[in-house]
């Protein structure tokens, strides 16, 4: 069943290494949602933080670490978990028209009636659809250690929090999407791809210490997916649609170039 | 495909054109492949031949020129006359992970296709296996996979790029008696190959490609009358050379001893019939191979002088 179209076909090829991708979450989450009652009890720690300077807790982009939302927003959601979603959606965004490319599978998929815009679109929808999967699996990653140790964390926002990060995805996922399908070269995708991602944290996380950074902030994708902090607060619909619009806007410049050029030479 | 283009010819290019730098490429191709032929695109590697057929599909847009294939153009109805198209492509990578039927499958559905019968029938026939994993297949079982996915939903013309690489000379029998029955059927093929005998055994007529171009597009069978072929006796004794050279068509023959080498255009059956008079312990027919046949369509005709270095001048036929 998983043969009958693009997109299933290619979440089949993808199959194994989702699994190895979500058996990766669930560890990571559980080392460290598992620590935090003893990490919350720890004498002196609050004092510590209390005693750091602020341009130290800017950079991290958090003042209240010992909260539950402080603690996952400095151990996942501010640094680990986005990148884990960017490589995961670059490398599945790169693979998508120029990974076919590169293997010389192309020729024959686009000898069957199928038009390239149907391609890019099953194929987007495979990696949204990934993204998807790790999205929800990280919740569940997170949610039933956190009620183990009893933490207190609100559903409703985890998953906000989660949301946002597979919106930051397609964002990234969308870009290298767009690169490989209008050039061909899963490697530039995957380059440019990683390199906008850094860009994009760094830029957001020292522009409240770097001035000349400032007004650059609101052009990093990184702070539509993390500066309304949605695991306090939930998901921010303007900064949602941010990521999301943009992505969708990359999609379309893919079926674009895709359909305008030749294929693999 | 509708009525008005029911007498369009299966393929039909005017001034293809295909510019990639200065040395690759296609240069002002005219071709018509009628319905119901088997057309060999005969070339050297590197001629163009694949650009040629990645341009009727639509995979790459032509630099000059048009291509149509059945009366629409290859370009504006692309998805469409795919259905109506089989294609092997020439360096062909087929999904590796997947088994050969799993790859029949996913290509069925892509197809709306859900009859397998035909697939499994020409993958018999093929002797192909169909239960491993493609990266653990030889290649010439990866070829026959990507046969096998060409043939299979009956199109109504079938483009292979080089079919034959890397099987083996029975399934290759098979799969010139599958191309038979394709023609048998009224569908067109269309097939490109560097092998001078396989368009001889398969295909009406031959287009000759070389740097590019068209050198000369012939029926096979005039093609067979020009070829020539190099043929060496062996006598049990030296035989009268004058005999030999003055029948016709030996255009040379070069004693040496007992053996006898002789350069024939067209019929072999007189020179037979003379040499069957004296002892032959032995005989050696060698066809001319690709490179010959594009020196005799580059030569200048009738020059006695046998330089392969002006055969590469002029450039067009």
């Amino acid at each position: 069943m998983f043969l009958r179209t693009i997109t299933t076909k290619t979440l089949r090829d993808g199959r194994r290494g989702l699994l190895w991708w979500a058996l990766g979450l669930i560890g990571l989450t559980v080392v460290t949602v598992a620590p935090y009652p003893a990490i919350r009890e720890m004498p002196g720690l609050e004092d510590l933080l209390e005693g750091m300077p602020d341009a130290l807790l800017a950079l991290i982009g958090e003042t209240d670490l010992l909260s539950p939302a402080g603690y996952l927003n400095s151990q996942l959601f501010g640094s680990i978990v986005p990148i884990l979603f960017m490589v995961y959606s670059v490398a599945a965004g790169a693979g998508a028209i120029a990974g076919e490319e590169d293997n010389r599978t192309l020729d024959l998929l686009l000898a069957n009636p199928v038009g390239r815009t149907r391609v890019v679109v099953e194929k987007t929808l495979a990696m949204v659809i990934g993204l998807a999967l790790l999205g929800a699996i990280l919740w569940v990653a997170i949610y039933l250690p956190s009620v183990a140790v009893d933490m207190d964390l609100d559903p409703a926002h985890l998953a906000a929090a989660n949301l946002s990060a597979v919106l930051f995805g397609f964002f990234m996922g969308g870009l290298a999407l767009m690169i490989g399908a209008a050039t061909g070269s899963r490697g530039l995708s995957i380059g440019l791809g990683v390199a906008v991602g850094v860009a994009a944290f760094l830029v957001n996380s020292l522009a409240p210490l770097v001035e000349a950074l400032e007004p650059l902030q609101r052009l990093s994708p990184f702070y539509y997916y993390y500066e309304s902090d949605p695991l306090r607060n939930g998901l921010d619909p303007l900064h949602a649609a941010v990521l999301a619009v943009g992505g969708l806007l990359f999609v379309v410049v893919a079926v674009i170039g895709f359909r305008r050029r030749d294929v693999g030479v | 495909m509708t009525s008005a283009t029911a007498d369009a010819p299966a393929i039909r290019t005017e001034g293809l054109t295909k510019s990639y730098g200065r040395k690759r490429g296609i240069i002002d191709v005219d071709l018509e492949v009628r319905r119901g032929e088997i057309f060999g695109y005969l070339g050297p590697n590197g001629a163009g031949k694949s650009t040629t057929i990645r341009l009727l599909l639509d995979l790459i847009r032509p630099t000059h020129g048009t291509a149509s294939v059945f009366g629409h153009p290859a370009h504006g109805s692309a998805v469409k006359l795919r259905r109506e198209i089989g294609y092997l492509p020439g360096e062909m990578a087929l999904y590796p992970r997947m088994t050969g039927r799993e790859l029949f499958r996913y290509f069925a559905a892509l197809r709306g296709m859900r009859d397998l019968t035909h697939a499994e029938e020409l993958a018999e026939r093929l002797d192909t296996e169909l239960d491993r994993p493609i990266k653990a297949l030889s290649h010439g079982n990866k070829q026959k996979v990507g046969l096998v996915q060409a043939l299979m939903h009956r199109p109504s013309l079938v483009i292979l790029d080089e079919p034959t690489t890397g099987l083996d000379p029975l399934v290759q029998q098979e799969f010139y008696r599958i191309l038979d029955e394709v023609r048998a059927d009224g569908r067109t093929v269309f097939l490109s190959s560097h092998v001078l005998a396989e368009v001889e055994r398969v295909a009406d007529r031959v287009g000759i490609v070389r740097e590019g171009r068209i050198a000369v597009v012939s029926e096979v069978e005039a093609l067979k009358r020009q070829a020539r072929r190099k043929l060496e006796f062996h006598f049990d004794e030296p035989v009268p050379v004058e005999d030999f050279v003055r029948l016709p068509g030996v255009v040379e023959a070069v004693p040496d001893g007992r053996v006898l080498q002789l350069t024939v255009e067209g019929s072999v059956d007189d020179i037979i019939k003379l040499a069957s008079r004296y002892t032959v312990l032995n005989v050696l027919s060698r066809e001319q191979d690709l490179e010959e046949v594009f020196l005799t369509y580059y030569a200048v005709p009738e020059s006695e002088a046998d330089a392969p270095a002006d055969a590469h001048g002029g450039g067009g036929a």
